[in-house]
């Protein structure tokens, strides 16, 4: 296959090296355009997240594998000795099998991460913009962007929070439905306090009280949250109203004690109450969690939770990876059907229909006789085998060069071989889709995202 | 013919018992889905049955306990089914699904129509009949949505929620069914014995005869009765409501069954 693909991620390199190389290329598809510049390169696509920084090409020449190393080099300033430590180069079916992963999520710091694939669309769009993609790599990112869906909807890869945050707005929608409307306290503050709030407005939660020991400060981020500040005194009070509490303020010893959560049960007539306690030292007393209806997480707990639910992934990545098997082999049959022999024999059918057309439809053909009627098919015969002879050895001669994808593309587009060729047009609605697709993410997987991983923002 | 549709609907059910089993092995949601669906056909086979038995021998429709126990099930896969158009609660099913194919299995012993005494026709039998037998299967449904929620709530409590807890729906939405349940059953049930009790009143002469049967009756009811005032009055919400909710409904499962132990003057069913 006619692919090579140059890369480095976070398994292979610094985060610095990557800064480096990204922000020196520019806009990926810039610097697309720049890769298509170097001989023997016919398409590119450049993508750059902070995780990883990929070149994928068609064309598989020593000066084309040259060129792009070259230019990794020159751009990103690496010695020959950093070149060698940071970059990986695939090529093939290896290159196809490794964007796959890419797009899947597979190759990502947390494995089932969802950003990446929005990534590699974005990616892909600006090398469409740039018209620095051609047959070849059209087909190959939608088919990309294929498999990663297959992993996604298929494998658990993505199920679960892997963010502690995140663990905590899970399990509030695991005890109360849907958060529409649930009022969250928040006692102190933090930033994973904050996070989570963020995440629980984002879910619907409807009203927020903000409690303080310092009471500007409250005043200030209940500005920020849209939400209401508690004098510290009254949470007490508060506890009655909250449904969700998040507790993190850095007090010793218990801000909300069992009597509190009882008082607080009796206000509310038995309603359930979450208690979340990300404070070390813990805020809250565990023994609130022994009455009924009071559910009661610290941070190790939810900890816990994110640790087995990355396990669940890793175990799903199994699965993943022979999905992206079976649609490389599946990739790699299409590419085979790209060479030229089928295209001779699709060209040469053409031809013959043709002529078997014209030959039927002219009838004083019938009143000659039978000797003349096969000498004007041998005629007719030699005629089309003259025509023939030029494209055909030319196709093959291209094709013994693996450079024969052009000519291929030219021959079936010329002579309408196939009305599929719509298929390797970027359609606009592809588009639309997968953007809804990426917007379209569930609130708190995209925003677990955000937070859970630095991985490929 | 009735009794085709009737094995179809039984076979319907032990698929989509199956599907759900397979799903909570799995833990796959998408398992459960389908069974979804096939519950769903098989109710409405099930409901071809129950009409054509109805409509086609002419009779009300559960007066032997073959039909008691095939309607009691037709209405607790109704009613799941109908909630599960608003929630998403899909493995529920998982305890529904086997509850109706083991009444099923039960109505299978005795598909053949039997003729019934005379003073057992008339439209207050069937108002009986089918106001009990509905609001009974829909507090049954409650009691199931009890269980499922005493199950959650355990896991929640003991923090052990990566594994079955994901499956089951979340604590607020089984309490809602439970409420719902109550809320609709509780009348129908009342609705139900006043009309046997009116009946009976007719007939027998006399209203209440404190019989085995009327006695279980009259506990389930007065539990229940309990249960809703805590409910609507002192605000019960969560495991103590389940809790409750699955206490009463044994008591109603004592009438169902409870004929094959006492002798009653409500021999039929």
């Amino acid at each position: 296959m006619n692919l090579i693909l140059f890369g480095m991620s976070h398994k292979t390199s610094p985060l610095e090296a990557r800064e480096k190389l990204a922000l020196r290329c520019g806009e990926a598809g810039e610097s697309s355009t720049g890769i298509l510049g170097i001989p023997g390169v016919k398409e590119a696509m450049c993508l750059f997240t902070c995780n990883r920084c990929e070149i994928i090409a068609v064309g598989d020449s020593p000066e084309a594998a040259d060129g792009i190393r070259g230019f990794i080099a020159e751009t990103g300033e690496f010695s020959a000795e950093d070149l060698d430590r940071f970059i990986y180069v695939h090529r093939g079916g290896d290159a196809v099998r490794h964007l796959f992963r890419v797009a899947s999520s597979l190759d990502s710091m947390v494995p089932g991460e969802p950003q990446i694939l929005g990534q590699v669309k974005e990616a892909y769009r600006q090398c469409v913009d740039r018209k620095s993609s051609g047959m070849l790599l059209n087909r190959l990112l939608h088919h990309a962007f294929r498999t990663a869906k297959r992993v996604r909807t298929e494998t658990g890869i993505a199920e679960n929070a892997v963010s502690v945050s995140f663990a905590a707005i899970e399990l509030a929608k695991k005890i109360f439905g849907s958060l529409n409307g649930k009022t969250v306290l928040l006692v102190g503050a933090g930033e994973m306090a904050e996070l989570a709030a963020r995440h629980l407005a984002a879910n619907g939660a409807g009203k927020i009280f903000i409690a303080n020991r310092t009471y500007e400060n409250a005043v200030r981020l209940s500005r920020e949250f849209l939400g209401s500040p508690v004098e510290y005194g009254n949470i007490g009070e508060k506890l009655g109203e909250a449904d969700i509490v998040i507790s993190s303020t850095g007090a010793s010893g218990y801000q909300i004690t069992k009597d509190m959560a009882a008082a607080a049960l009796r206000r509310r007539k038995n309603r359930l109450l979450f208690l979340i306690d990300i404070a070390v030292p813990r805020d809250v007393d565990p023994a609130a969690a022994q009455i009924d209806n009071v559910y009661l997480y610290n941070v190790d707990d939810l900890q816990g939770i994110v640790d087995e639910n990355v396990k669940t992934r890793v175990a799903e990545t199994g699965r993943a990876e022979s999905i992206v098997a079976e649609e490389v082999s599946l990739f790699a049959q299409w590419y085979d059907s790209l060479e030229a022999v089928p295209t001779i024999v699709d060209l040469r059918r053409k031809l013959e229909e043709i002529a078997d057309g014209e030959i039927g439809k002219s009838s004083w053909l019938r009143e000659l006789g039978p000797e003349e009627n096969e000498k004007i098919r041998q005629l007719v015969g030699s005629v089309l085998n003259k025509i023939l002879h030029g494209p055909v050895t030319g196709l093959k001669e291209a094709s013994r060069n693996s450079g024969a994808l052009p000519y291929i593309e030219a021959v079936r587009k010329l002579f309408k071989l196939d009305d599929s060729s719509s298929e390797f047009r970027v359609s606009s609605s592809e588009f639309e889709e997968n953007a809804e697709e990426v917007k379209g993410e569930p609130a708190g997987s995209a925003a677990s995202g955000r937070s859970e991983s630095r991985e490929d923002n | 013919m009735d009794i085709l549709f009737f094995k179809a609907a039984l076979f319907g059910y032990l698929l989509s018992t199956c599907g759900y089993m397979a799903s909570l092995i799995l833990k796959r949601v998408s398992a459960a889905r389908i069974s979804a669906w096939v519950l769903l056909a098989a109710f409405v086979l099930h409901t071809v049955s129950l009409g054509l038995r109805a409509g086609g021998a002419g009779l009300t429709p559960a007066v032997n306990l073959h039909e008691a126990l095939s309607f009691f099930s037709w209405a607790i896969s109704g009613g799941y089914l109908a909630f599960q158009l608003k929630t998403r609660t899909r493995v529920l099913g998982a305890f529904v699904s086997p509850a109706a194919l083991i009444l099923m299995l039960a109505a299978a012993s005795g598909l053949d129509v039997i003729s019934i005494p005379e003073s057992l026709e008339g439209g207050l039998v069937a108002a009986h009949v089918i106001l009990s037998l509905t609001g009974e299967a829909l507090l049954g449904l409650a009691c199931l949505a009890g269980i499922a929620y005493l199950l959650q709530d355990r896991w929640l409590k003991n923090r052990r929620v990566t594994g079955y807890s994901r499956l089951l729906p979340p604590l607020g939405d089984l309490d809602r069914i439970g409420h719902i349940c109550l809320l609709i059953g509780f009348p129908l049930l009342t609705f139900g014995i006043a009309a046997g009790s009116i009946w009976a009143g007719s007939v027998w002469g006399s209203h209440w005869s404190w019989d085995s049967k009327q006695i279980l009756t009259s506990l389930a009811w007065l539990a229940y009765a309990v249960l809703l005032h805590q409910r609507l009055a002192i605000g019960w919400t969560g495991r103590k409501a389940a809790v409750l909710s699955i206490a009463a409904f044994l008591f109603v499962l004592f009438t169902l069954i409870g004929n094959a132990f006492f002798r009653s003057v409500h021999n039929f069913v």
